[in-house]
């Protein structure tokens, strides 16, 4: 008696189960088989692409905050576009920057990129174009002048052996951002020699002013920082690329100096306490809110600052990555050519994709210069900013921008990632612990020999 | 196996479908990882096979393998004898002194159910400078004891164990609970008779309360030594691993090497070691315990 309602129980629940797996699998093809209908007549496409058919192009982007002017403007372009192009559906994948960079590793490991993404410059894309996951852009950029629209020499970063891969959406420089007001309080003055510098970090510490922020725990901002001292003590850009080359080493007295100038400043006590265990954004935070006299980070941060509480009556200015030890030139600035759109190489809809993407570059200026995110965007943009409402600032900044004479890229755009990580974390180490500088070189030399 | 009076086909088919998924998502992970782990791979290009060298490159040229396994092990330690030890005098406090035990025992559960982003982010403040608003640092300041004023998280040779504190606290409501409930088990006629020869008390814990409530003691310890093997998302949060790996432990250094450092093949192979001491210490507990036990049965 007992036996057979078990086994009845017992039934129904292999059938319930057996059900929803393969309820699962179902599902499961179903996503994967998007671009299944045929013909829904109705082409209002410029003709370009010239196929009726639905498709669906991926849209993998680093915009994923509402409030965001990027992220609205993205929007809009795609409805736009969505709306000339009936049988195109831009499906948006929007993560924030970490997400996107560990997304797309895993996806480049099994060969599905999604038909655009986004990449780093430089050597940060390299391990990506090796393995030949992208499409080459060169005959896209040509076809109705959308080169042209990109600043001089930016497109460098992301062409390789003459193929063009991938199109960015910024292009900053670094700079330090000071509030008028607590320099003031503090009876210092904008500092045009590091040493300079040194003396108003020490001034201000005295104070009782905290002189400057970082958000150290995202390694990248202290390197970012030192990156510009390195800048200066080796009298002009490319230091990186002379270790690549093999005609210097990080052991150099260049390299050596810079650790020398960024204990300096740590140990005059320029940074907030823990500075380690703030992330960027809590460290930016710091500065937003009117808590630090000076903060050094790329032109992006601007139109941030510029929203913030600390921006009131024009309190924020700007200046230029002082001379380190008499060395080197203060317009040669930290250049950080932004992330960019890359389309893969084995989408299914390429020329669709193209077209799309070129649309989307085509637009950005002007919808980025009316969002008021047009500082530090790679593209030129015709618009006069001081009457589009930009603060005086943005217009600083802008004017920093005139000024760039070259300058270096980032560490981890030049340095492939062991070495970059063994780096980050040498100059992480500065802010916690003094050290012989000479063997913060040794062991960065040690670890690029070893990855080379 | 006919007690439940099934037929064999119906248990496996019961079964089927977690064997199966458990399999696909634990078995075979794992079996891939010692496959790259013999693997020179970042992650995306080719790999090519170069045997053991991530092993020998783990062993003897990685500055951070052998600190990050030390603190691994410091995190366990603290937490099998320390952690443990505390959650079963408190269950045992609770059995004994509270009438209605169940709502203390829920207050104490509650930083589990917590997600670790949350905690890190409240240890984070508590932590922080007395200027930054950190509430240890400030009482410290309040009470005189200026000097003992510490930046928590980011001095190298205390910041682990700032960390390991957080741990401790986090997971302690959770082995308060098995003990708790494991001591609940325990017959009361035992206890009983035991007044009536004279043991009550302390006394009777000694001699019933321990020696009954072992094999959740060692279920205790198995979960604590496995959790701080594991403990990632919390180092994640609080510190990264920074400053400069002063906080790195096995899961995160294997972390920043596969993704980040875009090594996977070492990556793997440091995962690789993860399990191994795993399940050795796995062994090595129950092995204890078998013993234990049976001294005590």
């Amino acid at each position: 008696m007992k036996k057979k309602p078990f086994k009845f129980f017992g039934m129904a629940m292999t059938g319930v189960l057996a059900i929803s797996l393969s309820a699962c699998g179902g599902g499961g093809a179903a996503t994967t088989n998007n671009a299944a209908g045929g013909d829904t007549g109705t082409d209002s496409s410029g003709g370009k692409s010239g196929s009726t058919e639905n498709i669906t192009i991926t849209f993998q982007n680093i915009y994923p905050d509402a409030s965001d002017p990027k992220n609205q403007m993205m929007k809009k372009i795609v409805e736009q576009y969505e709306k000339e192009h009936t049988n195109v559906k831009i499906e948006l994948d929007s993560l924030n920057t970490d997400q996107q960079k560990l997304k797309l590793k895993t996806q480049a490991a099994s060969k599905e990129v999604p038909d655009i993404t986004v990449v780093n410059p430089a050597a940060q894309m390299q391990p990506f174009v090796d393995e030949d996951l992208f499409a080459p852009l060169n005959d896209m950029v040509e076809e109705n002048g959308l080169k042209d629209t990109f600043q001089k020499g930016i497109l460098d970063y992301y062409t390789f052996d003459g193929n063009l891969y991938a199109l960015p959406d910024g292009n900053n420089i670094g700079v330090v951002f000071y509030n008028k007001k607590l320099m003031e309080e503090g009876g210092v003055k904008v500092p045009t020699t590091f040493e300079e510098m040194v003396d108003a970090v020490k001034t201000l510490k005295g104070k009782g002013i905290q002189p400057m922020v970082i958000g150290e725990k995202d390694s990248w901002t202290g390197s970012f920082l030192f990156m510009n001292i390195l800048l200066r003590t080796n009298g002009g850009p490319g230091f990186l690329q002379d270790v690549l080359d093999g005609k210097k080493t990080f052991e150099d007295q260049a390299y050596v100096d810079a650790v020398q100038a960024f204990e300096n400043l740590v140990q005059a006590g320029a940074f907030q306490d823990g500075a380690t265990s703030f992330d960027y954004n809590s460290g930016e935070n710091l500065f937003k809110t009117g808590k630090a006299a000076m903060y050094y980070m790329g032109s992006w941060a601007t139109g941030g600052i510029e929203t913030a509480e600390v921006s009131k009556d024009d309190n924020v200015g700007v200046f230029k990555f002082p001379t380190v030890g008499g060395k080197g030139n203060a317009d040669e600035f930290m250049l950080a050519p932004g992330s960019a759109f890359a389309i893969s190489k084995n989408s299914k809809h390429l020329d669709e994709t193209k077209d799309f993407l070129n649309y989307f570059m085509t637009n950005f200026p002007k919808e980025a210069f009316e969002a008021k995110g047009a500082v530090g965007i790679a593209q030129n943009v015709d618009g006069d900013f001081k009457a589009a409402g930009y603060s005086d600032m943005a217009m600083n900044v802008l004017d920093l921008f005139k000024e760039v004479k070259g300058g270096d890229l980032a560490f981890d755009n030049t340095m492939n990632p062991a070495t970059t990580q063994v780096h980050l974390s040498g100059i992480q180490g500065l802010f916690v612990e003094q050290k012989d500088p000479a063997a913060v070189a040794k062991e960065l030399q040690a670890a690029y020999e070893e990855n080379k | 196996m006919n007690v439940l009076k099934v037929s064999r086909w119906t248990i496996a088919a019961f079964i089927m479908p977690c064997l199966i998924v458990y399999l696909g998502l634990v078995f075979v992970p794992i079996l891939v990882s010692i496959y790259s782990g013999l693997m020179d791979w970042n992650g995306i290009g080719k790999a090519t096979f170069i045997g053991f060298s991530n092993y020998a490159k783990m062993f003897t040229h990685d500055p951070v393998f052998w600190p990050a396994v030390r603190r691994t092990f410091t995190l366990a330690g603290f937490s099998m004898l320390v952690q443990v030890p505390v959650a079963l005098l408190v269950a045992i406090l609770i059995t004994r002194f509270v009438r209605r035990p169940n709502f203390l025992v829920s207050s104490y559960f509650l930083p589990v159910i917590l997600s670790v982003a949350i905690i890190g982010q409240l240890w984070k403040t508590i932590y922080n400078p007395a200027a930054m608003g950190g509430m240890i640092n400030q009482i410290l300041i309040k009470v005189g004891l200026e000097s003992w004023t510490h930046s928590w998280l980011t001095e190298p040779k205390i910041a682990i164990y700032a960390i390991i504190l957080v741990s401790l606290w986090q997971y302690l409501g959770y082995h308060i609970l098995i003990q708790f409930t494991g001591i609940q088990n325990i017959p009361s006629e035992i206890y009983e008779a035991a007044k009536i020869d004279g043991a009550s008390g302390f006394k009777a814990d000694r001699y019933i309360t321990l020696p009954m409530v072992l094999p959740i003691l060692k279920i205790s310890i198995v979960l604590s030594f496995i959790g701080s093997l594991q403990s990632f998302d919390l180092i994640m949060v609080m510190t990264a691993g920074g400053p400069a790996h002063a906080t790195e432990v096995l899961a995160s250094h294997m972390y920043n090497m596969s993704f980040i450092t875009m090594e996977y093949g070492y990556g793997s192979a440091i995962a690789n070691m993860l399990i191994l001491i795993c399940l050795i210490a796995t062994v090595l507990i129950n092995l204890l315990f078998t013993r234990l036990e049976k001294r005590y049965s």
